[in-house]
């Protein structure tokens, strides 16, 4: 696993951290490459059977980024995705995956600074915890089989 | 608008330059429901804009900002296009005016047109545009995004006219092409037929005429342009090479009293010089040094003095105050060299250049100053018009309105306002017309998709520079074409523009595509084109996906072109993978409620509910204090010497007699519900706090800004210091106070442009030259002293600075790390500052030191506001408009719009154009009878649902019920398409359209397909 | 509604980690209503399972589907078509449901997902707290309809023991006191003189005391 390049899903919120990696590249703000982003309505529209499957599927890192407190478009959609993330972090502990690849982000629309700086420091911490051990398993299992 | 009854009646509007501003004048008018006609002397509308290669503060390309505009202005069935087309005479007065049109010969056939390019391949050098720059065929399409979309001939450049008409597949070329002459009636004329730009030629020291590497600032913009005379390469006139030093040289044309030049601020050119030497930093970095000479650093709007700081810090621009006098080149050398002294010193400094660029100012063009004299309105010396005190929009011809730069100079967020406010003025003098929407007419049956296999279509855009500089389109087009369900994949250069829209179209057709994908930029701009073209091709709009690699890939890892590149196949792949499984879906609609709600009474919010109110909507004006009027109560007179009281005081008067409009004062709103077309606010009222609701379709922010009190200054410690309010106050009510003075000082920037509120006010200048000149007017042996970091008297207010400077007031610059220090003695007040110029300490004994401590947003109120309706704000707690350039006055919540100083600092009779821009704008909305509410709604499988009321529960909006037939029922039209009870059902029951489950685990899939392989 | 909350994963993982194909089936009826085992439980457990596994070296093919009611046989028929493919059966539903897969399908190890907690109504989206123990026959009419065996801890049926403080159970002060709540409602009913009758000693013959109960409609059994 050397040079190991992250793959890292960002789950946003289209009213807002959407809209703020829209203003990042109207700024030329440059983060790193290895975050995909998904779009939706509301951050409270991430199922926490997207958020499991993600790293199922080979997901590094994965965040969900909704708007500020008090923002949401529709009442507190943010704060169910909060809670949602909160509530698959322990699940994701108990099969064996590190809590902190999994993160829930606020941001308002104005805010590119801040979607480039999620970004690398999402990048930045998952580049330290190394790849996802659901990962190295499959690479394993691939190597023993071959 | 084809209808020759139509034609013939005065009940229409005639926009006259079809620029930015014409176009969202006739854009507002048609979708108000009026009739319009739209002349434009160029082959193709866009104006000065479509020669722009990126516009601050986004820096985005304007091709593809402008290009959703143009294509809306020729759909719609109210506006007729008049290109090539002058107007020479105009008779009668409002209500019937008669105007004789010049249709000039294109030599084209726009019926028969292509746009194919035939002949501009085979004649491609027969003309200049710009004289020594832009090498232009016979046959010209100024832009890719033309409208209308085909090309017109210069017969007389051409020499031989039969081998140009073989070239032409479609025979559209007609060189006996004689034009038309017509005349037309209407009810109201908008008159916005832009600036011209100041030519330098003549002024022989600066050296424009001889010396290929002095460039003006327009010129600049074409080398830096991808569609340019280059193509995008940055290179030196005179040589080809990559030029290592640029600079700027500021307030060529304007500012000045001589040699032709305006007296005025052209207002626009410094953050024009600043974009450009922010993205010349940008695309090369340290291998190109830039510098901008000026004289004060004019960024007044909103937010741009952050963006004069990223400039400075982020990109390293440099800025010099100064104004070289003249541009050499010594014999024998390349270089060009400027001369120039620097703040606080004699010394002389020369410094070498590769290429020097003049920000050329704007003037009124001769021929306007002609149609302007045959339609009698009245003009300023310079060729600007004389408008009314408080109505930058009346000229001196009832009926006949004007906008754009040719009111005054301004750049495009304010002509943007000042266009819908001209729209919202004509509007009041024509009668809608209700054209029966016939969308069969427009777009063909949608195709029946279900059963079929998906066939996707893939079109990729390299946006100029944008996309196709950070990465090769083709790759990401082979890339495509390997993946399953794909049957094409194309590279569609500007994928927005007509051309490529065509050549997407008929892949469509042709190909029997039934699932789209667009690589390009971002949906939130582009999907409802894109969607236009599904339905133009007959497929469902929502078969369509985008993938944003322009925003996501190429904008923000241009420095990594091979990350670049995989993250753009990757995001293609995922929405190809996600339109895979799109379903065709059919929009909602509801009735639209046409009552309207202004948050505000000041003079903005009276202003709109007035307009709103005349055009028969009822108005509610909720105003949080016991009265109507605002900041405006505490003001006397205007810069140019309106009286501000008697303006107010007919406002409230008009406000409260008007039948439509109910004012309700001591308003504080509490709740807020609904989407555009039906909300519902709650507010309490009166001194009980009474609770009431109010039902309507759209919302007006204008609840305005603060006076600034900072402690600063000994503002609150000392009488002496004063606000520049209170010191007009003593103006107007005490004179005999003010003559007994002998020394006032004014500080600049109070509470402005600091790290604490690091925007300007905007307002602070022109109110310190105001109350200069009243103070002398009333006291000619006061002594008054100016300390300013630039002095922004943007536009006319120019002339008044001039005129205090010549009646003696001294101005004196101070800077940041040098302020001014104030000390109380003697009953007086000492103020000590660094005169540059004699280079040492001077103390000022003043009677009266006056603070300009201009504006700041109403942080509490406006948080509270924000919140209830969801609203987003700037840094410094102004509300935050839905896109800054194209549309400063709608807010991004659809329905709700914003004017005054609660957008930002701004004078009133700006904010009275803004008010009306607001109404225009609302307009539009309160035109339609019915509401889209789109397709994005949580739809129930009943076999799967168990009644679990998680739904109902999860639901922010009380939608979902357990139904008769017991399983839970959500109404379309009532869905907020949130998704929440969509992500909680534990039987997945229920799945959001558009954003369904499947769709988003197929990106997934897609996206980590590669790690499994 | 029978309760129910997922098994720590280690346990599950420790009963399906032999097979090489598992089946696990939801129920879409209480346990889908008390987010325990409906088809989005289902869904994140195999996600869960396939990637513990995973970690263990080990790589498990997990059918998923889910029932309507998994402790009707007929509605378990539908399992037909996917036994066959499965070495075992991991079943999400409540204990019911477990046994009624393990009737149909003798030769099919059958291990539950979930512990089955208690028959409970729902408080507010998320809470569920028990009701009734099913102790076959219903006192409520005398307590004001608040049971004093699901819900008193020592299952008294004479009035609060002495541990009850401020309307508080002593084993939880989160736990309202039963007898409290039966009190304050008799109170509201007027219907105080019903505390003062005397409950006798519980015949707990009716409830689990005499071994498994069973009902037969003889009207509808054929």
């Amino acid at each position: 696993m050397e040079n190991f390049e992250p793959v890292i899903v960002a789950f946003c919120c289209h009213y807002c951290a959407y809209t703020a990696a829209d203003m990042a590249g109207t700024q030329r703000l440059t983060y790193p490459s290895n975050v995909k982003i998904i779009r939706v309505p509301c951050s409270c529209k991430v199922d926490a059977l997207h958020l499991v499957k993600a790293f199922e599927k080979g997901a590094d890192g994965v965040y969900v980024a909704g708007c500020l407190k008090g923002d949401c478009h529709f009442n507190n959609g943010n704060d169910r995705a909060a809670s949602r993330v909160a509530y698959v972090k322990k699940y994701l502990e108990e099969l064996g995956i590190e809590s902190e690849r999994l993160a829930m982000f606020r941001m308002s629309a104005g805010m590119g600074f801040q979607f480039a700086q999620t970004a690398k420091d999402m990048t930045e911490k998952i580049r330290e915890l190394g790849p996802s051990p659901i990962n190295v398993a499959k690479a394993q299992l691939k190597g023993e089989a071959a | 608008m084809q209808n020759t009854n139509r034609l013939q009646s005065s009940n229409k509007v005639l926009v006259i330059g079809g620029g930015l501003g014409g176009i969202r004048t006739a854009l507002d008018l048609a979708e108000a429901e009026k009739d319009v006609i739209l002349v434009d002397k160029a082959p193709a509308i866009g104006g000065l804009m479509t020669q722009l290669d990126r516009t601050f503060p986004t820096n985005n390309c304007d091709l593809c900002t402008l290009a959703p505009h143009l294509s809306e202005g020729s759909r719609q069935k109210h506006i007729e296009l008049l290109s090539l087309t002058s107007v020479t005479d105009v008779k009668g007065e409002k209500g019937n005016f008669t105007v004789s049109l010049k249709t000039a010969p294109r030599y084209i056939n726009l019926d028969k047109c292509t746009a194919c390019g035939a002949c501009y391949k085979a004649f491609p050098e027969c003309v200049t545009f710009t004289p020594g720059l832009d090498h232009r065929a016979p046959t010209c399409m100024r832009y890719p995004q033309s409208t209308p979309q085909a090309y017109a001939v210069d017969l007389a450049k051409c020499s031989d006219v039969e081998a140009l008409m073989k070239v032409c597949p479609t025979g559209a070329i007609v060189p006996d092409d004689l034009g038309r002459n017509q005349e037309v009636k209407c009810g109201a004329i908008v008159f916005s037929p832009g600036a011209a730009l100041f030519d330098p030629s003549h002024l022989d020291y600066l050296a424009y005429a001889t010396n290929p590497d002095v460039v003006t600032a327009l010129e600049y913009e074409r080398i830096l342009s991808a569609s340019g005379p280059t193509m995008g390469k940055l290179t030196r006139p005179s040589n080809g090479e990559q030029p290592k030093k640029i600079a700027w040289i500021q307030c060529i044309g304007s500012r000045g009293l001589q040699k032709g030049s305006g007296e005025y601020c052209s207002s626009a050119c410094c953050m024009f010089a600043l974009k450009e030497a922010m993205v010349t930093r940008e695309r090369f970095g340290d291998d190109i040094e830039t510098t901008i000479f000026y004289m004060d650093m004019r960024t007044f709007g909103k937010d741009y003095e952050l963006y004069l700081q990223r400039a400075v810090n982020e990109f390293g621009v440099r800025l010099v105050h100064s104004r070289p006098h003249s541009i050499l080149q010594p014999e024998g050398e390349t270089k060009l060299k400027l001369s120039y002294t620097n703040d606080g010193s004699t010394q002389q400094h020369d410094e070498d250049f590769d290429m020097v660029v003049l920000s050329t100012g704007f003037k009124v063009a001769d021929d306007v100053k002609v149609l302007a004299g045959k339609m009698g309105i009245d003009l300023h010396s310079d060729g600007f018009p004389k408008t009314e005190g408080f109505n930058a929009h009346a000229t001196s011809v009832p009926g006949i309105y004007v906008c754009g730069t040719f009111e005054a100079p301004k750049d495009i967020p304010e002509t943007m306002v000042q266009a819908s406010a001209a729209a919202c003025l004509a509007s009041g003098d024509v009668a809608s017309v209700k054209v029966e929407e016939d969308t069969e007419d427009l777009f063909p049956a949608e195709r029946e998709v279900t059963g079929e296999e998906p066939k996707v279509g893939v079109f990729i855009c390299d946006c100029g520079e944008n996309i196709g500089s950070t990465v090769n389109v083709e790759t990401l087009v082979e890339d495509a074409l390997k993946l399953s369900n794909v049957a094409v994949a194309k590279a569609v250069g500007h994928g927005c523009s007509r051309e490529s829209m065509a050549i997407i179209k008929s892949a469509i057709e042709e190909e029997g595509i039934n699932r789209v994908v667009i690589g390009g930029c971002s949906p939130r701009t582009h999907q409802e084109k894109f969607q236009d073209l599904l339905k133009s091709a007959g497929l469902n709009k929502y078969l369509l996906e985008i993938a944003n690699i322009r925003e996501q890939a190429t904008w923000v890892h241009s420095g990594d072109p091979a990350k670049a590149t995989a993250k753009a196949c990757e995001l293609i792949r995922m929405a190809t993978a996600a339109a895979v499984k799109a379903q065709p879906l059919a929009d909602y609609t509801l009735p639209m409620n046409k009552d309207v709600l202004v948050v505000g009474g000041g003079v903005t919010g009276m202003t709109t509910a007035l307009e709103l109110a005349d055009k028969g909507s009822k108005v509610y004006l909720a105003e949080k204090t016991k009265e109507l009027g605002g900041v405006a109560n505490k003001l006397k007179k205007t810069l140019e010497g309106a009286n501000v009281q008697e303006f107010v005081a007919d406002l409230v008067a008009k406000t409260k007699a008007h039948e439509n409009i109910e004012v309700i004062t001591s308003a504080l709103i509490v709740d807020h519900i609904g989407m555009p077309g039906m909300f519902k606010t709650g507010m309490q009222v009166g001194r009980q706090m009474f609770y009431r609701q109010i039902e309507h379709g759209v919302t007006i922010m204008a609840t305005g800004a603060k006076p600034n009190r900072p402690k600063a200054y000994m503002l609150d410690e000392c009488d002496k210091v004063v606000t520049q309010i209170e010191i007009q106050n003593l103006i107007e009510e005490q004179p005999d106070v003010v003559k007994g003075w002998d020394n006032v000082v004014m500080i600049q920037c109070v509470g402005s442009r600091i790290p604490d509120n690091p925007n300007c006010s905007r307002i602070c200048c022109q109110n310190a030259v105001k109350n200069s000149l009243r103070i002398l007017e009333l006291n000619p042996n006061a002594r008054i002293f100016v300390l300013y970091r630039d002095m922004r008297t943007y536009g006319r207010q120019e002339e008044y600075y001039r005129k205090a400077r010549a009646k003696g007031v001294m101005f004196v610059r101070y800077d940041l790390d040098n302020t001014p220090q104030v000390d109380a003695v003697d009953g007086l007040v000492d103020v000590t500052y660094h005169d540059p110029i004699l280079g040492m300490k001077v103390t000022v004994s003043a009677d009266c030191l006056c603070l300009s401590t201009g504006l700041i947003a109403d942080h509490d109120s406006n948080e509270e506001l924000a919140m209830t309706f969801k609203l987003p704000r700037t840094v410094d707690g102004y509300f935050l408009e839905d896109h800054v350039k194209l549309r400063p006055v709608d807010l991004p919540v659809p329905g709700f719009f914003v004017a005054g100083t609660a957008h930002s600092p701004k004078t009133i009779r700006e904010s009275v154009t803004q008010a009306r821009a607001a109404a225009s704008r609302a307009q539009t909305m309160l035109a339609r009878d019915v509401i889209n509410l789109g397709a994005r709604v949580a739809r129930v499988d009943k076999k799967k649902c168990a009644t679990c009321l998680v739904c109902v529960r999860a639901c922010p909006f009380d939608i979902p019920f357990i139904n008769a037939d017991r399983y839970s029922e959500i109404d379309p039209a009532k869905c907020h398409g949130c998704g929440a009870c969509v992500s909680e059902c534990p039987a997945k029951a229920i799945q959001l359209m558009e954003f369904e489950d499947d769709r988003i685990l197929a990106k997934l899939e897609e996206l980590f397909e590669k790690v499994e392989a | 509604m029978i309760t129910a909350e997922r098994k720590p994963l280690e346990e599950i993982i420790a009963c399906v980690a032999p097979f090489r194909k598992v089946l696990l089936v939801g129920c879409n009826e209480c346990v889908t209503v008390c987010a325990a085992g409906g088809r989005k439980e289902v869904g994140l457990l195999a996600s869960g399972l396939h990637m513990a596994l995973l970690q263990q070296g080990k790589s498990v093919e997990i059918r998923e589907h889910t029932l309507e009611r998994q402790c009707d046989p007929e509605y378990v028929e539908e399992l037909n078509s996917l036994i066959d493919g499965a070495d075992a059966v991991l079943s999400m539903a409540c204990g019911c449901g477990v046994q009624t897969i393990a009737g149909r399908y003798k030769d099919k190890p059958v291990f539950p997902a979930v512990n089955t907690k208690f028959m409970g109504a729902s408080e507010r989206q998320g809470v569920w707290a028990e009701r009734c123990q099913g102790c076959g026959n219903c006192l409520l009419g005398q307590t004001g309809g608040i049971c004093p065996i699901a819900r008193c801890a020592k299952r008294l049926m004479n009035g609060p023991c002495g541990g009850s403080t401020k309307g508080s159970c002593e084993i939880d002060p989160d736990t309202d006191c039963a007898w409290q709540l039966i009190w304050d409602r008799l109170k509201a009913l007027g219907l105080t003189e019903n505390y003062v009758e005397m409950i006798p000693a519980k015949d707990w013959r009716t409830s689990i005391g005499n071994g498994p109960r069973k009902i037969i409609r003889e009207d509808l059994a054929e």
